[in-house]
């Protein structure tokens, strides 16, 4: 049973780049939406009326620049998805991605 | 004459694989209102009509995982074209007329089964008939992972359960994360983060599939020696290919989303986003380490996943082992009525033979599609709750019915007209049919 050795070997690498990529990018971007949540600050009401919360820009950027991750992330999955139907795959060996004839 | 037919057919294929796999990418989109159901499967049209014309590389081998009709360089067989190729041509014809009675028949009761496990099953059973057991390449020689176990049975296992746990992570940490923030930070969010990964799975989608077809087509080109070239492939071939699977996506198959969103567990946009990348990042990843699974698995696996791991969430276990009984059942479904459709086509022969094959593919399909009209699914209803609710009274039995049950259990209306050799080949799958949508409950409330 050659087979199962390639599969169950073909399978955790599956699994390992699926959590990373998978549930990593959603995670950074429930993130963001924290520190979106957090910068926009929170609103309270007492006797006086309603209060605007206070802002916090720093949570906003911060927000956004976890979306411009994901994004990156999205846009690498992309560009995976065109190489490969010209026949060319994303190689890693320089750790920025680069792509290479398959 | 024969070439007309194969072409035909596999056109037909590839439409039912566009609208068996719309569910795929935009069934959790569509459940949680991140999207309208038509701009939905618009959207997944488009981008399976684009995703179609990306795929250059074709996969003009596609069928040498599973049977041994092709060389290595994607020419046929030379002891095939004997006749201009009709032998060949009648094992294409019969392998994709069982793929697309399979993927009617899923849909039709709403299970959403991988549509390349429908056509390489109907491939093995046509190659088994017409060549005997050792056309198939069960398992490959060894040195890499090939053949049906290599190529269909193992990753049919190993995938459901890698996105399941992919997905499941992903909805635990986000829960974990959002907690105790506003729902218009959540909710806003998390829908364009469906709406993006459910794209790239669309996407992904129409580059994997439909270059099958286009393989098949070129391979009953090259058998009928009306193209040589085994490293590209006409452009009429693929465009009509592209067209074909984004018709089909925009189509819908409105049971099987339905089934996928709303029936396997109740989905919310934060879950949606992680069933989804999780769906996208295995399809993807897989492909990239040439670890060949379907769509469709992936996809189930991870809206089961995103159920199990949102706190207090209820997946319907029920809906999910008939999901499984589909699976297990899809392979030699196809391959029975492949094999049984060789048979008929060879014994009675030449051009006859592929025209009966032709007809009773015809039959069948307008036999399951008026099935389909008793209990429609369609954008309007593809969202009502799945559980019917026992109070109140069933207006005029229609709507609660159809939470019933998408196809009467009892009655075959159609199935009298149809010829008896249509009859054996539904047989085997009819029993499964029934056994599989009787649920009890829902049957007494529409009661």
């Amino acid at each position: 049973m050659h087979n199962l050795g390639f599969a169950l070997d073909g399978a955790w690498r599956v699994l390992l780049a699926g959590l990373v990529l998978g549930a990593g990018l959603p995670v950074l971007f429930a993130l963001g939406i924290r520190s979106l949540a957090w910068g926009a600050g929170e609103a309270s009401v007492d006797a006086s009326g309603v209060t605007a919360g206070t802002k916090r820009p720093l949570g906003t950027v911060l927000g956004y620049l976890l979306f411009a991750i994901v994004v990156a992330g999205v846009l690498l999955g992309l560009t995976f998805i065109v190489a490969s139907g010209f026949g060319n795959k994303i190689s890693f060996e320089h750790i920025y991605p680069t792509i290479v004839p398959k | 004459m024969i070439l007309a037919l194969v072409v035909v057919t596999a056109l037909a294929f590839d439409f039912t694989n566009g609208f068996h796999d719309t569910a795929n990418a935009m069934a959790t989109s569509i459940a949680t209102k991140a999207l309208r159901p038509k701009t939905a499967v618009a959207l997944s049209g488009v981008l399976n009509l684009i995703g179609a014309f990306l795929s250059v590389e074709v996969a003009l081998t596609v069928t040498n995982a599973v049977v041994k009709i092709q060389d290595k360089t994607g020419a046929p067989k030379a002891e095939l074209l004997a006749d201009g190729g009709s032998g060949l041509l009648l094992i294409i014809l019969a392998g994709l007329v069982g793929g697309i009675v399979w993927n009617l028949l899923t849909w039709l009761v709403g299970l959403p089964s991988s549509s390349s496990h429908a056509l390489f099953g109907g491939l093995i059973g046509a190659t088994v008939a017409g060549l005997g057991w050792a056309g198939v390449n069960w398992s490959g020689d060894g040195s890499k992972l090939d053949g049906v176990v290599g190529k269909v049975l193992l990753p049919a296992v190993l995938s459901p359960v890698i996105a399941a746990v992919v997905a499941a992570v992903g909805t635990w940490l986000i829960f974990k994360i959002t907690a105790g923030i506003a729902a218009r930070f959540t909710e806003q969010g998390f829908k364009w983060g469906q709406i993006g990964s459910a794209s790239l799975i669309s996407l992904a989608h129409g580059t994997n599939d439909a270059q099958k077809t286009m393989g098949v087509i070129t391979l009953a080109l090259i058998a009928s020696g009306d193209w040589s070239d085994t490293k590209n492939i006409p452009f009429w071939v693929k465009a009509a290919c592209a067209v074909a699977i984004a018709a089909g996506t925009y189509l819908g198959g409105w049971r099987i989303i339905r089934t996928l969103g709303k029936g396997l567990t109740d989905i919310n946009p934060p879950q949606g986003t992680a069933a989804q990348s999780g769906a996208a990042a295995v399809i993807l990843a897989s492909s990239h380490l040439g670890f060949a699974l379907s769509t469709t698995h992936v996809a189930t696996g991870s809206v089961l996943g995103s159920g199990l791991g949102r706190p207090g969430a209820q997946v319907r276990w029920a809906v999910a082992g008939r999901m499984v009984a589909a699976w297990l059942i899809t392979l030699p479904a196809a391959g029975l009525i492949g094999a049984v459709m060789w048979w008929i086509g060879h014994l009675i022969g030449g051009i006859p033979g592929a025209v009966v094959v032709f007809v009773l593919l015809v039959a069948a399909s307008v036999a399951m599609w008026l099935r389909s009209r008793a209990h429609q699914v369609s954008s309007d209803n593809v969202n009502d709750e799945w559980e019917a609710t026992p109070s109140g009274p069933a207006p005029a039995g229609d709507s609660a019915a159809f939470h019933s049950d998408p196809v009467e259990a009892d009655s075959v209306p159609h199935a009298s007209a149809l010829a008896d050799v249509e009859a054996v080949v539904q047989a085997p799958a009819e029993d499964e049919t029934d056994a599989a949508i009787t649920d009890p409950a829902p049957v007494a409330a529409a009661n």
